[in-house]
């Protein structure tokens, strides 16, 4: 079975090609599609199998980064909400883990309250370079599993501090939610949080960027072998989805 | 629609002496000339009646510096004198640019050039007989950053993408590049009212830079930044992007009766007047509202709308609206037909309008499409999914004539050849004298050490991370070589490498393409005409550097000048073409597009403040295998460090000589043709895997080139001596100078003896090692000149340029 992927797009999404080849290349069938295709019912969500809402700057990230996008997702609440539901992957890189976010899906909210945030940088601007990163290995994420311990990831994004409640971080750590960590925080996140997922673990939002070091020519060093880390997070999504 | 009606917005030029004419140009600010003030008299006094605001304003935008280029394409008397004020030579050119420029294209006849200088960029073969083509278009944006430098950049980005969408009928930007010249950032100037600091300049710049091309999903990751007091006033911003475009979708057609379908944001009174105002000299009263207000997301929804749309074949022409606004666009698709058009019909952003200001606005984000009837329907359903605004605004005709209404009251009644060949030749006077050279070495007995370190935190050989890093170099995942190589991303790189697998759409194919860019303001001061002979080895040699294929390779030129009006700059100018000609023709490279701008200089006071002319040279090449690029951070210890072209006699134009004050200022000759031969031994030892590391000298000289590759984990351990032996030249050219050709390789030490063959009757000498991480020591024969640790001096290199 090929899994179907609806790559989500908006006005101002800019990643959507590279998460698509992602995807391509694990033997997935994938579909961009605009968010507007999916309120005026062309398309539906019951289609696919996994979900990636990519990077970029859904409507130019006025407001807030990812705002007015999962203000847009969430007139389909109850679609995403099934999707979710069914266990089927979820990934939201960088602008979409500013979606999940905001959308109250990442930290989970049963009502759908946005619980935590994505902030400006420390520095003040947006900043593009590679950090190297850590895994929670108790974490239930099912992107993360069997990675390495340590690697490095490229980051590029203006807004990446996650910012919650005392509270609310320390449930993320406590039940391993904290999937991905900073092992040099780049942008001031609390507890080096770089992607956290939800308690079933089929839903993942991180800042970095998996599908830009897919392959070991995207590396800025160079060694044998063709694939690279960002290849482990789409296998196993594609992995999971065939055995839902 | 009714005809032209008499005294409605009439400007009376039947009525006006030519004294009145001038003074009426300098009040509507058209920048036209004697010549072509009187060409437009004669043409409406054929038409029996007076021109109206938007007649007029068209044709002073058609005709501008700005969109025809009168002063490089036009007829020059050129005098070269040599330092004591011998003539040299003295020759008459009828066309400057063709004379120049062109010549090397069409005397070279590259047969994988697929468009030269006609369309919105040039486009060359991604490889020999691929579908593909890669096209390339570098635009300067000096004028309006200026004034208003984040707006200004921001709107640079937006343009110069514009072109790239606007090649043949579309292509899909994959690099944007970027080259700055400021006045120094670390040092106090005067600044007068009405004028920005350096400081505000180049962070207004490089945020502007930054917002719009992350926005746009397009990696910014070629570029250069160059400081000198110079362009204190008249800082340059070149900004530059390259597209990847189907042979099959290289041609434009515009059928009759086709609909005139405008894509993008709404029509505002913002940069009204911009080609204009850019074709004249910056003054204490130059307001900023000639600078356009950039929304990267519009654009975005162009580009995703405009590609959709592309692939569906449902428009047969296209252009960007750039300066001058619909009246370019429309006319320049019209121009072999005829256009109507109902202004009425513009959605607009602002209600307090004139008719003309709608037709000349230079508001961003819009392209214009020739749309046949029967397409309109999907393309407008996809502009509704993409959220990006669109409307119709007249019909292509048959007629030869441009007629445009509001609200069904004719504003402009003219003829095409008219606005598009009336153009009158203007001569310039150029006089190029050459500076006072000086041949022998002032400043004796130097600290290696001390002055290295001053020579790597001087601003022009610095780190650009702080920079770099705000721009997303990485986006669409195909940025293969970046501007920073090694584990660490310590090391800046040469050119940048594109592998656009998501683009062509296939995983398994390795072919790709490199950028590289090359300025040197420094050596245009002491000779224009050398100078494009090193700016133009220097693109070229990065190329190489990374083992792109610089048999098929193209090159961009932008020129810079001050006003042309002044016999020596104009003079500078030719010098410096006549250079170029003869640099291209000498390396085998054409030139497939390129842009001139003019009057950057600046008058305070009474006094003239203006910039060398300044040549950037963008240069793009076809990679055939990414996989076997060359990154410039050592790789190893152990290794054999070669160091491959001839050091030179001179300091001339150095950074040493700016810190150490010496008046030696003598730059040696180099030989392109020579150059060209050792480029390809080199690529060719790319390709067979003897090389791991390569580096060009460049600013700061050899020591620089060698600290920046042991900043990636492996050092260095050399003897200069042998260079200044094999020969002839001293120490200190050897470390710090920046004649000649120089590229440093670290060769695998397996493969040692196949590389000394292979380089046989080259130029080219060993120095010595490379090391481990701490080392990074140069020794003239028993002396040590410098034994440290590079991550110690990496402190003196890591400077904030944008503080």
């Amino acid at each position: 079975m090929k899994p179907k992927v609806i790559i989500l797009r908006a006005s101002g999404t800019n990643c959507d090609l590279e998460t698509r080849s992602a995807f391509d290349f694990v033997g997935a069938r994938t579909e961009l599609v605009h968010i507007n295709e999916l309120l005026n019912g062309a398309k539906k969500l019951v289609d696919y199998d996994i979900m990636a809402i990519p990077g970029g700057f859904s409507f130019g990230d006025d407001i807030s980064a990812g705002k007015i996008f999962a203000l847009r997702i969430k007139k389909l609440k109850s679609d995403f909400n099934d999707f979710i539901k069914a266990k089927k992957p979820v990934i939201g890189i960088c602008n979409g883990f500013q979606v999940l976010v905001k959308t109250g899906f990442l930290p989970y909210d049963i009502e759908l309250k946005q619980r935590a945030t994505l902030y400006s940088n420390d520095l003040g601007h947006f900043i593009c370079r590679w950090v190297k990163v850590r895994v929670n290995k108790n974490s239930p994420c099912i992107f993360t599993k069997g990675l390495p311990d340590e690697f490095y990831l490229p980051i590029a994004h203006g807004e990446g501090k996650f910012i919650s409640t005392r509270s609310i971080i320390s449930d993320l750590k406590q039940k391993n939610l904290d999937a991905l960590l900073y092992l040099e925080n780049p942008n001031g996140s609390y507890s080096d949080i770089a992607g956290i997922t939800n308690n079933s673990g089929n839903v993942f939002g991180l800042m970095p960027h998996p599908e830009r070091v897919f392959f070991s020519l995207q590396q800025p060093w160079k060694n044998k072998g063709i694939l690279s880390i960002g290849y482990e997070f789409f296998k196993n999504a594609v992995n999971y989805a065939r055995g839902l | 629609m009714r005809i032209l009606e008499k005294n409605q917005d009439e400007i009376n030029f039947l009525g006006s002496s030519q004294k009145e004419l001038l003074s009426l140009n300098k009040k509507y600010g058209w920048s036209l000339n004697d010549k072509e003030l009187l060409m437009v008299k004669n043409y409406f006094r054929m038409l029996k009646r007076n021109p109206t605001r938007a007649e007029i304003e068209t044709v002073a935008q058609t005709w501008s510096e700005h969109c025809k280029h009168k002063t490089f394409s036009g007829p020059v008397d050129f005098i070269w004198k040599d330092e004591n004020g011998k003539v040299k030579l003295s020759k008459k050119f009828k066309n400057l640019f063709k004379e120049t420029i062109v010549y090397t294209t069409k005397k070279l006849n590259k047969k994988y050039c697929l468009s030269v200088f006609e369309d919105n960029a040039g486009i060359i073969e991604l490889y020999d007989k691929s579908d593909w083509g890669i096209c390339f278009k570098v635009e300067t944006h000096n004028h309006p950053c200026a004034l208003e430098p984040y707006g200004g950049a921001e709107t640079g980005v937006g343009g110069v993408i514009r072109d790239i969408l606007g090649v043949g009928l579309g292509a899909k930007p994959v690099i944007d590049t970027d080259v700055f010249c400021f006045a120094y950032n670390d040092r106090r100037y005067e600044i007068p009212d009405g004028f920005l600091s350096p400081h505000k300049i180049i962070s207004g710049v490089v945020s502007g830079v930054r917002d719009y091309g992350n926005k746009m999903g397009i990696p910014t990751a070629n570029g250069s930044v160059y400081f000198d007091d110079d362009y204190l006033f008249n800082p340059l911003v070149f900004v530059g992007s390259a597209g990847l475009i189907k042979k099959k979708k290289i041609t434009k057609k515009v059928e009759v009766g086709s609909l005139i379908f405008v894509l993008g944001g709404p029509t505002g009174r913002d940069g009204i007047g911009g080609a204009t105002f850019s074709s004249a000299d910056i003054d204490e009263d130059t307001s900023s509202s000639h600078v356009q207000i950039g929304h990267a997301i519009n654009e975005k929804k162009v580009l995703d709308v405009l590609l959709k749309a592309r692939d569906l074949d449902l428009y047969t022409a296209v252009t960007d609206c750039g300066a001058g606004g619909f009246s370019s666009a429309v006319g320049e698709l019209a121009s072999d037909c005829g256009a109507v058009v109902e202004l009425k019909n513009v959605l607009l952003k602002d209600k307090n309008i004139n008719p003309w200001e709608i037709w000349l606005s230079e508001s961003q984000e819009r392209m214009v499409l020739a749309v046949k009837k029967e397409c309109v329907y999907e393309l407008k359903r996809i502009c509704e999914i993409e959220e990006c605004q669109y409307y119709i605004i007249g019909e292509f005709t048959d007629d030869k004539k441009l007629r445009v209404s509001y609200d069904d009251k004719l504003i402009i009644d003219i003829d095409m050849s008219f606005l598009h060949s009336g153009l009158p030749r203007i001569e310039k006077k150029a006089v190029y004298k050459e500076r006072k050279i000086n041949k022998n070495l002032t400043v004796k007995n130097i600290n290696f050490l001390e002055i290295f370190k001053r020579v790597i935190s001087e601003l022009n050989v610095c780190s650009r991370r702080s920079i770099i890093e705000q721009y997303d170099h990485e986006v669409m995942g195909q940025t293969v070589l970046k501007p920073f190589c090694s584990k660490n991303e310590s090391t800046p790189s040469d050119a940048c490498v594109i592998w656009p697998y998501n683009v062509v759409g296939n995983f398994n194919d390795y072919r790709g393409f490199a950028v590289s860019s090359a300025i040197n303001p420094s050596i245009s001061k002491i000779s224009p005409y050398y100078m494009s002979f090193y700016v133009l080895d220097e693109a070229v040699r990065n190329l190489c550097c990374v083992g792109a294929d610089i048999t098929r390779a193209a090159l961009l030129d932008n020129f810079c000048s001050a006003n042309p009006n002044i016999s020596e700059v104009m003079g500078d100018f030719t010098a410096a073409a006549i250079g170029i000609k003869e640099a291209a023709i000498d390396m085998e490279l054409p030139f497939i597009s390129g842009k001139d701008s003019f009057y950057n200089q600046t008058v305070i006071n009474g006094k003239n403040y203006k910039i060398p002319v300044t040549l950037l040279i963008s240069a793009v090449a076809p990679v055939d295998d990414v996989r076997i690029v060359v990154s410039s951070d050592f790789k190893n210890e152990g290794n054999p460090v070669y160091v491959v072209g001839e050091f030179m006699k001179g300091l001339g134009g150095s950074v040493y000589s700016k810190i150490s004050g010496e008046k030696d200022n003598y730059i040696s000759p180099i030989d392109l043709k020579k150059n060209r031969k050792i480029y390809l031994r080199i690529i060719d030892a790319i390709r067979k895997n003897y090389i791991l590391a390569s580096h060009d000298v460049s600013d700061g000289g050899l020591l620089s080139a060698m600290f920046e590759m042991s900043l990636g984990g492996y050092g260095v351990d050399v003897d200069i001596s042998k260079a200044c032996k094999k020969y002839g030249v001293s120490d200190v050219e050897v470390a710090f100078g920046e004649c000649g050709s120089r590229i440093v390789l670290e060769v695998d030490k397996r493969f040692e003896d196949k590389f000394i063959e292979l380089m046989k009757g080259l130029p080219f000498i060993k120095l010595g090692d490379t090391s481990d991480e701490n080392s990074f020591i140069i020794k003239n024969d028993d002396v040590v000149l410098i034994n440290e640790n590079p991550a110690v001096l990496k402190k003196f290199w890591e400077r904030e340029v944008l503080r």
